[in-house]
């Protein structure tokens, strides 16, 4: 790089990504080795859990030198994340190693370099520049012999902590054979009870679907990177997304048992977990796919003289009934199953019995109730699976 | 006056940096039939797509009947770009949808919109779809699914689709360049056809020089953005054909 130099932004993101994101990245990574690294040899040692091994100032030292080595000798995992490489002799290496101790404030020093080079690249005539080192498959890089090391270590320190007892495993079978024995016979008398919960259930999720459907629908428009532009598009796009990804990290057995407090427990507790969580569920996959039209026909219509409005009506809806339905459906078949789920957390209908019949240890009520339950998920993953190859 | 006016149209594209067209000016009369040629990325489908704006110039303007579109509201841009038919090399039918659908959307720059939305086309719009899709002798695939006709058959929708627009101005974007020959001809025909019989000025990008010699009045020819040649068909010879697409180039003939 030569000549005008780096505009001030160019200068700062440079300054920035080099001087602190990699190293930083690399730090969290050599950080983690030593935490499962400690989990492991204190199991292997003292048989229990360490989780940093060492007085303070050595694993400090080792992350931190280690990072600042890794940079200027390999090809750390920062630098692959930022995409770039180190190219300079090794005199210039040493040199680059030696002033990155400087830290941050190396980086804010490479704000007054014309061309954002950090004092170790000016100073060491070496140069990060974009691209990739070798022709070697990443898993043969030192990043790939750091994640194999880390995954290692990781097994090592699960299989101490989780206390894992294989030999109950293998030999405590025969204390189950009298649940067993309940639950190949099912009481039968639980029949009609246990069909009519089961209506119950059913309608559960497909009055969640039905509601979710049109709310989730109308959502996408909002939710889609294509059609929302502009400088109030992409701010409503950006929190559409954002509230959908966050309601969707509440699992609906969470939404059921706070719906459960808020208008009590009950099929309509339950109704309300899965329709929350089938609006942004739905909400997701109708985005998607409007973000995976076809942008011919838009441009097509568009170019008619056609109104926005009339181009979703003409070019973008004609493209996306058939994969709603599709999904509405796929979305359905999901409830089914998961309306027995939340029933078991209070959400009512066959569930809420089904939960019941297993704190009671009674497993030949249990049984009776699975094997509707069984029926019922089974004959819907059919039919939905059946409508949805005609939509396809 | 010129029916459409290009003055030093420059188009920089803001992620790549990339100058895909280079102080570009030229007029067209009414009437002609002006062919673009030139490499896959010299600029041809950005410089017919600033013409209806569905690409904003960077500066530059863009002068029709007199009117600058470069400088039309929205509103106003939508009654201008239904003079404006236009055609894709893929051919950009909504494939769900009937044929009739398609054809119809030609006419949404002058259907109210809420009659657009209902579906609900008056009777006069029905009758011109007839006419078109007859015109393009596709009157009996009407009801049939776009994606269900051949690649020269939705090109025709296409046309169709345009015709219902009445349109001053046509623009091809390499209208043939996903279809054999044969059917390349067949669309040029059509496409000919509504410049002498309609009198419709059309800008049409062509990949194959000799379809360019046979259907053009005026070729122009791009290169990295910039005119490298203006003139009648006769008057690209070798040596200007080889300035157009570089020195290894040998030309190809659609017969």
């Amino acid at each position: 790089m030569s000549g005008e130099g780096l505009p001030v932004l160019g200068r700062l993101r440079r300054a920035f990504t080099l001087g602190l994101l990699v190293p930083a990245a690399d730090a969290l990574v050599l950080a983690l080795l030593w935490f499962v690294g400690s989990l492991f040899f204190g199991f292997l040692l003292h048989g229990r859990e360490v989780y940093f091994a060492g007085p303070w100032w050595l694993p400090l030292l080792v992350i931190v030198e280690g990072a600042l080595l890794w940079a200027a000798w390999g090809r750390s995992p920062g630098m692959v994340l930022a995409g770039v490489v180190l190219r300079g002799s090794a005199r210039g290496r040493f040199l680059y190693w030696a002033l990155s101790h400087l830290g941050p404030v190396g980086a804010g020093l490479a704000l007054l370099d014309r061309e954002g080079r950090l004092p170790g690249e000016r100073v060491g005539g070496v140069e990060f520049v974009e691209g990739r080192p070798t022709h070697r498959p990443w898993y043969r890089t030192s990043v790939g012999w750091a994640a194999a090391l880390g995954m290692a270590l990781a097994l090592g320190a699960a299989v101490g902590t989780l206390q894992i007892d294989l030999q109950a495993l293998l030999t405590k079978a025969p204390a189950t054979v009298k649940y067993w024995q309940q639950v190949l016979r099912p009481n039968t008398s639980l029949l009609t009870l246990g069909i009519q919960l089961l209506i119950e259930t059913f309608f559960m999720a497909l009055m969640a679907t039905l509601f979710a459907a049109p709310v989730a629908a109308a959502l996408s428009f909002l939710a889609a990177r294509n059609l929302t532009r502009g400088w109030i598009g992409r701010p409503v796009y950006l929190l559409v997304r954002l509230a959908g990804s966050i309601t969707r990290s509440v699992d609906a057995v969470l939404w059921a048992i706070i719906f459960g407090v808020w208008v009590g427990m009950g099929s309509f507790a339950g109704s309300l977990a899965l329709w929350v969580h089938s609006i942004v569920d739905l909400l997701k996959l109708y985005a998607d796919q409007l973000e995976s039209i076809d942008p011919g026909p838009v441009e097509a219509v568009t170019a008619t003289g056609a109104s926005r409005l009339e181009v979703i009506r003409y070019a973008v809806i004609p493209q996306i009934v058939n994969p709603y339905l599709s999904f509405t459906l796929y979305r359905w078949d999901i409830n089914v199953r998961m309306a027995t789920v939340v029933g078991l957390v209070g959400g009512g209908g066959i569930g809420f019995r089904l939960g019941g019949a297993l704190t009671d240890f009674n497993f030949s009520n249990a049984s009776m109730y699975m094997i509707l339950v069984i029926v019922l998920v089974w004959a819907i993953d059919y039919l939905s699976a059946r409508l949805r190859a005609k939509l396809a | 006056m010129a029916h459409l006016v290009i003055e030093s149209l420059t188009k920089i594209y803001e992620r790549g940096k990339v100058r895909a067209l280079t102080d570009v000016s030229f007029e067209v009369e009414r009437g002609e039939f002006l062919v673009l040629i030139g490499l896959s990325g010299s600029g041809k489908s950005t410089l017919l797509r600033c013409v209806n704006r569905l690409v904003e110039p960077t500066t530059g303007r863009v002068v029709l009947d007199g009117v600058d579109v470069t400088r039309l509201s929205p509103r106003a841009l939508r009654r201008t770009r239904r003079k404006i038919g236009m055609v894709f090399q893929q051919f950009n039918l909504v494939k769900r949808s009937s044929v009739l659908a398609n054809v119809l959307t030609g006419r949404l720059g002058y259907v109210p919109t809420w009659r657009a939305l209902l579906g609900r086309f008056p009777k006069e719009d029905l009758e011109r779809a007839r006419r078109a899709l007859s015109r393009v002798g596709l009157l009996e695939k009407m009801y049939a699914r776009a994606d269900e006709l051949s690649g020269g058959q939705q090109q025709r929708v296409g046309i169709a689709r345009a015709l219902m627009q009445e349109p001053e101005l046509l623009l091809a974007d390499e209208p043939v360049s996903a279809l054999d020959p044969a059917t390349s001809h067949s669309i040029m025909q059509y496409l000919e056809q509504m410049n002498r019989e309609d009198g419709v000025t059309v800008l049409a990008s062509l990949h194959f020089l000799s379809l360019a010699r046979r259907y053009g009045t005026r070729i122009i020819a791009l290169k990295d953005g910039r005119i490298v040649f203006d003139g009648p068909p006769g008057a690209i010879d070798n040596a200007k054909f080889k300035e157009i697409y570089g020195e290894d180039a040998e030309e190809v003939e659609v017969r």
